[in-house]
């Protein structure tokens, strides 16, 4: 078990792309214990030998899509929402690698 | 102190699809950025994954020429990572339920054959290209969703040489099979290699380091023996290998470093809750691995074998589909093989390297080389007149009617020939005097006045046989 | 309002009569995020519709994760605050293809991640029946919309109970039909495996000729079905003598609300009376009590990917940053609420690799033997039914969002079985306490929409709210 102190909760958030305030952070704390309780109730069901409900209906399907252009949308459109676009690209701050 | 090279090769390979992985959009090279895109490559909010069929039908293909064992219920996973060329920020993938698992590929090195063994191969998506300048970074998603298998092989290399030849009989059979283009220079193959020593004779593995952007198997060799140098110098001193992601610098001809790995990122992998699991048709596949394209070992055979080319001359043509094709097609219309292949292979192929063409982009018809080929054994032109007629051939003309045109019959006219000779030996009595001390020099001299006398009509064969008999009368 | 009322008047006129109400009302319930740019276009393209088409110029609200082509679509969050779709979801086509003209876009909690409606982006939805009491979420603004007469349907999406909830809480018909029946493509996501698309109607004839139109094989929604789709309101037969339906005990026994409980029982007489066949069951107790943490797993596990393209960079609201890293953390910081936030972090949490087995996989065995335990019920009954809420609309001090909390609450988190199981799920207004509309949840077998329209009517008989909407007065 981690101890889930805040630089844990900071690791948690840097690695979902956003940050963590100390309230928030001391507000998830406090539902992490509660979270341990409930996983305390789920580990006491026996689910020995069930699998993973995944999709809510066990069928399979055999439809693939046929390998033709149906749908490309304008240039345009592609970079309409976009916030920096240069020279029909999208533009950000350099990546660091 | 003596050290074990323990390799193993990840290679991503863009499939020759019309669509995406999973959007109707187009796949293309070098459309205008973001042309080849719709709502669903550039992950926007409830875009939802539709798998392309023709996908499934070329990793089918490549899973089956490697001896993978298919699984005929196709699932997905998402990779869950945030970069700016992923632009759902998790990549679909198949984590849990390859599509093929272990197979082969045999290679050879130093006449030695040897077997590599795969892990998996599995379908996913590409991500966008970026390019970086001062400015910042810009962002292309045509690339992105565009059809990828990633095959993972086993650690069963043990040299930059076996690396090289894995990747180079990897890369002849998908694109024999036509699933990709497989060009490492533009992307559409890529090769990621793990490497690490151990101390030979040990069995553990050592502390690996992953090399990308290899753009050649050239250097994929160069870099797996740059890295074992560098390694095995850390661990002579006594120091330790730190696993990190290098690339290959061409420049300095160096592997250099991109970035320590902090252990293993979790990726968080799950199912896929989007695509329900696909079963594909038993028959289907069945057809499928029935029908492959002849690979490259089977073709090569068959060339030493059929038309007892040497392993050399069967090399050449195997190694550029394009030539091996257009040579089956010569077979079709003459048995003259062997000419045939020094035709496709020295002749051909110098053009097409010299106007830096395709054979798509010459009017050269099979037929027309095979009935040329046909003339010369018949006699009926010499080789130095056929090269004058491939250079028409190669523009599509039929060689009978270019050696009408230009009047090129050889002359096989006992007659008119004995004519020349009597001339040729008047005017050369010291080659008469050589052929009389016994000096058979004498007579490809003559030949070749012959040749010259006629403007290159005179048959050879026939002159050499008139001219030792003019000169024994003499 | 009944779709057949409002077919009455001219379309030009109940357009923009609904317009001009929802903007009347907008300062007293807040339920609308944005109003259509594009009445007269729509109205034209009516021109290319047959009259006779099932919502020929009706006006209907959208939930605001529902795509609209040119129309914001911020799904109540900061981050898509500025997001102009360029595409239309499915239904979108499909509504416009029916007729309809969709005039705004409604509020909901942020993301659809909330069951109250507080969370909206543009601040909290009023219940019509007492402004101070909340809509319930997070279809909450289609739901008040609906109620307060302002169109005759409204679309919303349930991935908890999102639809049925607020139905209940709001006196009006709410729908969720069987998993895959409605296409989700374009519907911004919470958790694919339990996001579902329902809608809000005033009536149960026209929730059933709602999913004539809205249901249907998309194929670009792989989880959508092929079944074909039956004219649910020409069939709609209230007499449900013979008919077998279970009460859910263990949610009636848990309601501490007298009035409704007594309520639900006068209900079940009357229902007998007309010859069902009405008897308690008995779920397992230990399961229903992890339906929430199951729930909360499941859905913040898919929801932390379904949300991780939510960077500010194609799309969406971007923040500065030095860094293409910086820009993204930025913008995902300031565009998500904190409640959000820590609801990724612990979706993220459950899918490590060290806690996939004991939360999240764990989670979707417990959601099969939930999943399970319904099923066993609807061998032997066409339907289930019980309560839609414990309780009257809360107040906001007293709502409870969906969270995880120590106290035990099945009476509120029973119609989430509908989401696990994929099952089609109905609530229905069955009467009033303190002057405050209460509901009745119907859940059947898959596909057996006509069971649940069928019974829906019977109730709606009873209850005589048939067309019930709310006299908005503060």
């Amino acid at each position: 078990m981690e101890t889930m102190d805040q630089a844990y909760f900071n690791k948690l958030a840097k690695q979902l792309m956003f940050e963590l305030s100390d309230a928030e952070i001391a507000d998830l704390q406090a539902e992490f214990v509660i979270l341990q309780k409930q996983i305390a109730l789920l580990e006491a069901i026996d689910t020995d030998g069930v699998t993973e409900m995944i999709y809510p209906f066990a069928q399979e399907t055999t439809f693939l899509r046929e390998d033709q252009v149906d749908h490309v949308i304008a240039r345009e459109d592609a970079l309409s929402n976009a916030s920096a676009v240069l020279a029909g690209h999208i533009h950000v701050p350099k990546v660091v690698k | 102190m003596n050290y074990e090279t323990v390799i193993g090769i990840e290679i991503h390979c863009e499939l020759k699809t019309k669509t995406k992985m999973f959007s109707g959009a187009p796949v293309s090279f070098g459309a205008l950025a973001n042309s080849c895109v719709n709502e669903i490559d550039l992950g926007h909010p409830g875009t939802l994954p539709c798998v392309n069929k023709e996908a499934v039908r070329l990793a089918i293909m490549a899973a089956s020429a490697l001896h993978c064992e298919i699984d005929p219920l196709v699932m997905f996973d998402r990779k869950n990572y945030y970069y700016s060329d992923l632009p759902k920020g998790f990549q679909i993938t198949q984590q849990f339920h390859p599509i093929g698992s272990g197979g082969y590929v045999d290679i050879e090195v130093d006449q030695l054959q040897k077997r590599i063994h795969l892990e998996r191969m599995h379908m996913e998506e590409d991500t966008a290209k970026q390019f970086h300048n001062e400015e910042g970074t810009l962002i292309d998603f045509n690339r992105a969703g565009t059809p990828l298998v990633e095959i993972v092989s086993k650690a069963d290399m043990r040299s930059g040489k076996e690396a090289a030849a894995y990747v180079e009989k990897l890369r002849s059979i998908l694109y024999y099979l036509g699933v990709s283009d497989v060009k490492m220079e533009e992307g559409s193959m890529r090769c990621d290699v793990n490497i690490s020593l151990r101390e030979a004779g040990t069995s553990a593995y050592g502390v690996k380091t992953e090399i990308k952007n290899l753009n050649s198997i050239a250097n994929v060799q160069k870099a797996v023996e740059f890295e074992v140098q560098r390694q095995s110098a850390i661990l002579d001193q006594g120091g330790v290998i730190i696993q990190e992601t290098r690339r290959y610098d061409e420049a300095l001809k160096e592997t250099v470093s991109m970035r320590k790995k902090e252990g293993d990122v979790d990726y968080k992998y799950f199912p896929e809750p989007n695509i329900p699991p696909i079963r594909l048709d038993a028959a289907w596949i069945e057809e499928i691995a029935a029908n492959l394209p002849e690979l490259p070992d089977a073709r090569k055979a068959r060339y030493q074998k059929e038309y007892a080319l040497s392993e050399y001359d069967a090399g050449v043509l195997v190694a550029n589909r394009e030539l091996a094709q257009f040579f089956d097609a010569l077979c079709k219309y003459t048995k003259e093989y062997k000419a045939a292949a020094n035709w496709t292979i020295v002749e051909l192929n110098a053009v097409l390297n010299k106007e830096n063409k395709t054979l798509a982009e010459l009017s050269c018809e099979p037929k027309h080389l095979a009935a040329m080929i046909e003339m010369v054994k018949a006699g009926e032109i010499s080789s130095k007149q056929a090269k004058s007629v491939f250079e028409e051939i190669l523009r599509g003309k039929d060689p009978k009617q270019v050696v009408a045109e230009k009047g090129m019959k050889q002359m096989s006219d006992t007659g008119a020939l004995l004519a020349i000779i009597q001339a040729v030996l008047d005017q050369n009595p010291q080659s008469i005097i050589d052929f009389k001390n016994g000096k058979d020099r004498a007579v490809g001299f003559l030949v070749g006045q012959v040749m010259k006398a006629s403007k290159g009509t005179a048959n050879p064969a026939l002159s050499n046989q008139l001219i030792k008999q003019e000169l024994a009368k003499r | 309002m009944e779709l057949t009322t409002c077919k009455n008047q001219d379309v030009r006129k109940r357009v923009y009569e609904a317009i001009e109400k929802a903007k009347r009302l907008q300062p007293i319930l807040n339920a609308v995020v944005s109003f259509a740019q594009d009445i007269e276009e729509q109205l034209a393209h009516l021109e290319q519709i047959d009259t006779s088409a099932p919502l020929y110029g009706i006006p209907v609200v959208l939930k605001d994760n529902v795509n609209t082509k040119g129309l914001l679509t911020s799904a109540s969050s900061r981050i898509l605050s500025n997001y102009i779709p360029v595409y239309d979801a499915c239904i979108v086509e499909k509504l416009k293809a029916a007729g309809a003209i969709i005039i705004a876009k409604s509020s909901m909690d942020e993301l659809g991640m909330g069951g109250t409606n507080l969370s909206a982006y543009t601040g909290p939805v009023h219940n019509p029946y007492d402004t101070s009491r909340i809509s319930g979420g997070s279809s909450g603004g289609s739901a008040v919309l609906t109620a307060a007469d302002v169109t005759p349907l409204a679309i919303g999406t349930d991935t908890g109970d999102s639809v049925r909830k607020p139905a209940a809480y709001n006196g009006v018909v709410g729908m969720k039909p069987t998993y895959g029946r409605i296409s989700r493509y374009g519907i911004i996501p919470y958790a694919s495996s339990l996001d579902h698309v329902g809608y809000f109607t005033t009536s149960v004839a026209d929730a059933a000729l709602a999913l004539h139109v809205l249901a249907g094989r998309d194929d670009r929604d792989m989880t959508s079905s092929t079944k074909e789709v039956p004219a649910y309101e020409q069939l709609l037969n209230s007499d449900i003598k013979g008919k077998r339906i279970a009460i859910i005990d263990n949610v009636q026994k848990a309601i501490k609300d007298e009035s409704i409980r007594t309520g639900f029982d006068q209900l079940m007489m009357r229902l007998k009376q007309r010859g069902a066949i009405v008897e308690s069951i008995t779920l397992n107790e230990q399961l229903l009590a992890v339906i929430l943490p199951t729930y909360y797993i499941i859905a913040n596990a898919e929801a932390t990917a379904n949300h991780s393209n939510l960077d500010g960079i194609r799309f969406g609201v971007r923040e500065d940053g030095n860094s293409v890293e910086d820009v993204m953390s930025h913008s995902r910081t300031a565009g998500f609420s904190a409640n959000i936030r820590k609801r990724f972090v612990v979706g993220s949490y459950s899918l490590f690799v060290e806690n996939q087995d004991k939360l999240f996989r764990k989670a979707q065995k417990v959601r099969r033997l939930l999943v399970e335990e319904l099923a066993r019920v609807l061998d032997q009954y066409d339907i289930t039914i019980a309560s839609a809420a414990g309780s009257i609309a809360p107040h906001p001090q007293d709502s409870v969002d969906e969270q995880l909390s120590d106290t035990y609450l099945i009476a509120e988190n029973h119609m989430i079985l509908g989401n696990f199981s994929g099952y089609p799920s109905i609530s229905v207004p069955c009467g009033f306490v303190e002057g405050m509309p209460v509901g009745v949840n119907l859940m059947a077998k898959p596909f057996a929409e006509q069971t649940l329209f069928d019974i829906a009517l019977a109730i709606e008989e009873e209850s005589g709210l048939r067309g019930q909407v709310a006299e908005v007065t503060k």
